[in-house]
């Protein structure tokens, strides 16, 4: 395989630093912590059968979704873009997904994104908008998985909502009203339980990773849902593949990660850059075998050409809908149990890991160092032409042991951060949530 | 329930009673939670609140003294398990063995994760309980165990038809947490370590 494995790395730049633990925590495991996309909340599914609501401005329980599911909740999912209300999926063990509604009061519900991200002045409202009784309702079920849910996830505009199953199933729905739930596709490529959805930022492309140590991508041909690409084999995990994740919209994430600077790079960087624009946002996986790794799409630019040439209507396509997704980098191998979480900053291109062996690791990408004469290390041509395209390397920015003391790590995450110790309006922290029913807050700080 | 022990004890006088009184007093703790059928077996999972559930309450002092558990320690917890087929213990059937259990003690000094292997050898190739049989030892010995312990649980290479597939399953952590749900699996489960001492 290409990518190397024998990455320097440098004594970390960065250290965690345990910001909160969000207060009260369950007492029983918990399982996935997903941010709402614009305000400062963080849904927790738990192991006894609910879901907490937490403030990210003041780390505490704002509610608690229960009642709905007669097994463990594993996973739950924000509705993006809704007005007016606030709507959470859950994705449990009883075969079964749950919507659920909590209408905001008409004053809240018109604050948006920008309001919430300029509110540094404005705690009190907060808090008075936190302690609305109001809670969750339950609001419609989801049934058609013949076992257990084991993760769902919305697409970016809210149009869709993919589950999946230990049935080695992958389903989306599409929310035709509020409550009616049309299964638009039942996707049944994998060979074992599927353990993670997710949905590219910027196209209906979904990918899913499975117990059979394989990614798959889809997209819609026509009126179908169909497989357009495959990870696995020789060049895949090789192990179960426990949590997939694209890359932000590359637009944005290259003005904010190494791409921003743009002085005295060399024409094959530049390359790169422009390579990178054409394949899109990068798919960050991680596994059993210990490992984190990012796969990339071969642009199809000469396939559509073709396409647009021959003027054949599209209904006959001359072309196919097949992507060809390519690995891209394995991150230096610091962890020595399963991987079960990857997350991939959209503010800052870094990328958290976390799994069993209870550690929480930063990476971030960055320029390879050219060789020592100044040329290029590829233009004498004698390198494989695989290893040509490796202009970046990822390394270790930060490490930290026993993060929720003894026990594993299910889920870790990139969160804007919303308290009054903020630092600047971008700001992310690092959520962590555990097998001991905890979910801490981290803050990533540069070591002096 | 440490009272109950506590008074229990002492009157035993008759060896053989034990596993009866221990039946009884697991089934009474059962009826007393009073909250259901998986909150029982959920927290019986690797919960920092009570981790050292039933009769491994011995184990408590061991939590802070890290060089205490050895693989002997190890075999006595799940020695006693009972196979889901023959009135019988894994220990006296060979299914587990003293030479098949090995422990890593933490990787690096700033973890401390250590790790539990246990092989286990099915008495027949193509033994279906096999699964079953890893479950038990597994939910024993997170339940037995303090929770810097991760325990991995496998088929001794060579001894069973399936065994990649039963290790894959067994060291699934998602699958074994919903099989702690099912309650079917769980009462055989239960029963089988309904002997352990």
């Amino acid at each position: 395989m290409s990518p190397s494995l024998t990455t320097p790395s440098p004594a970390p730049t960065h250290t965690l630093h345990a910001l909160a633990t969000l207060n009260p925590p369950s007492n029983s495991r918990t399982w996935q912590s997903a941010p709402h996309p614009t305000q400062p909340l963080v849904a927790t599914a738990c192991a006894d059968r609910t879901v907490r609501v937490y403030s990210l401005t003041s780390f505490t329980l704002l509610h608690t979704v229960s009642g709905g599911h007669k097994r463990s909740i594993r996973s739950v999912s924000w509705k993006p873009g809704t007005r007016g209300q606030n709507v959470l999926a859950t994705g449990s063990f009883d075969a079964s997904a749950g919507i659920w509604r909590r209408h905001e009061s008409s004053r809240q519900g018109t604050i948006g994104a920008d309001e919430i991200e300029q509110g540094g002045g404005s705690e009190g409202e907060d808090e008075k908008e936190e302690e609305d009784e109001e809670d969750y309702q339950f609001s419609c079920i989801l049934d058609g998985h013949e076992s257990e849910i084991k993760s769902l996830s919305w697409s970016p505009t809210g149009q869709y909502l993919a589950t999946c199953s230990r049935d080695k199933s992958v389903w989306i729905w599409e929310e035709i009203e509020d409550d009616n739930f049309e299964t638009v596709a039942v996707l049944s490529e994998h060979e074992g339980d599927v353990k993670c959805v997710a949905w590219h930022p910027e196209e209906d492309l979904l990918a899913s990773a499975s117990y059979d140590d394989t990614v798959r991508l889809y997209r819609e041909d026509g009126d179908d849902w169909c497989q357009v690409a495959y990870i696995g084999g020789e060049r895949g995990h090789g192990m179960t593949v426990w949590w997939v994740e694209f890359e932000g919209p590359v637009a944005t994430i290259q003005e904010k990660d190494f791409r921003a600077s743009k002085e005295g790079l060399s024409d094959a960087q530049k390359e790169w850059i422009q390579e990178a624009q054409k394949s899109g946002p990068r798919l960050a996986t991680c596994s059993d075998d210990c490992t984190v790794r990012i796969w990339r799409r071969t642009p199809k630019e000469t396939a559509e050409t073709e396409s647009r040439n021959t003027g054949v209507p599209s209904i006959i396509r001359s072309f196919s809908v097949d992507e060809d997704w390519v690995a891209d980098a394995i991150l230096p191998r610091q962890h020595e149990r399963a991987v079960y979480s990857v997350s991939w900053s959209r503010r800052t291109g870094m990328i958290v890991s976390a799994g069993s062996d209870g550690k929480v690791v930063v990476y971030k990408e960055r320029w390879k160092s050219q060789a020592p004469n100044g040329t290029e290390a590829d233009v004498d041509g004698q390198k494989e032409v695989e290893s040509e395209r490796q202009k970046t390397e990822w390394v270790v920015v930060a490490e930290l042991f026993s993060t929720h003391d003894v026990f594993e790590i299910n889920h870790v995450c990139w969160v804007r951060r919303a308290d009054k110790g903020r630092k600047s309006e971008d700001e992310e922290v690092i959520v962590s949530t555990g097998d001991d029913g905890e979910v801490k807050v981290w803050t990533l700080e540069e070591s002096s | 329930m440490e009272l109950d022990k506590d008074n229990a004890n002492p009157t035993i006088l008759n060896p053989s009673d034990l596993p009866s009184r221990r039946q009884e007093s697991l089934v009474k703790k059962r009826d007393d939670g009073g909250s259901g059928l998986f909150d029982n077996l959920v927290p019986a999972y690797n919960y920092l609140n009570d981790p050292f559930d039933g009769p491994s309450s011995s184990s408590d002092s061991d939590y802070d003294v890290v060089e205490n558990i050895d693989e002997q320690e190890i075999y006595d917890l799940i020695s006693s398990i009972s196979d889901p087929e023959h009135p019988l213990s894994l220990g006296s059937l060979a299914v587990v063995n003293l030479p098949d259990i090995h422990i890593q003690p933490p990787t690096s000094p700033f973890s401390s994760v250590s790790t539990v292997l246990v092989e286990v050898t099915p008495t027949i190739t193509h033994c279906s309980l096999a699964t079953v049989i890893g479950l038990g030892v597994r939910v024993r010995l997170e339940q037995a165990l303090p929770p810097r312990f991760r325990v991995d649980v496998r088929i001794k290479k060579g001894t069973h038809s399936t065994d990649e597939a039963v290790n894959k399953q067994l060291g699934d952590k998602e699958r074994v947490a919903a099989a702690l749900e099912n309650g079917t699996l769980m009462g055989v489960i239960r029963k089988m370590l309904s002997t352990c001492k």
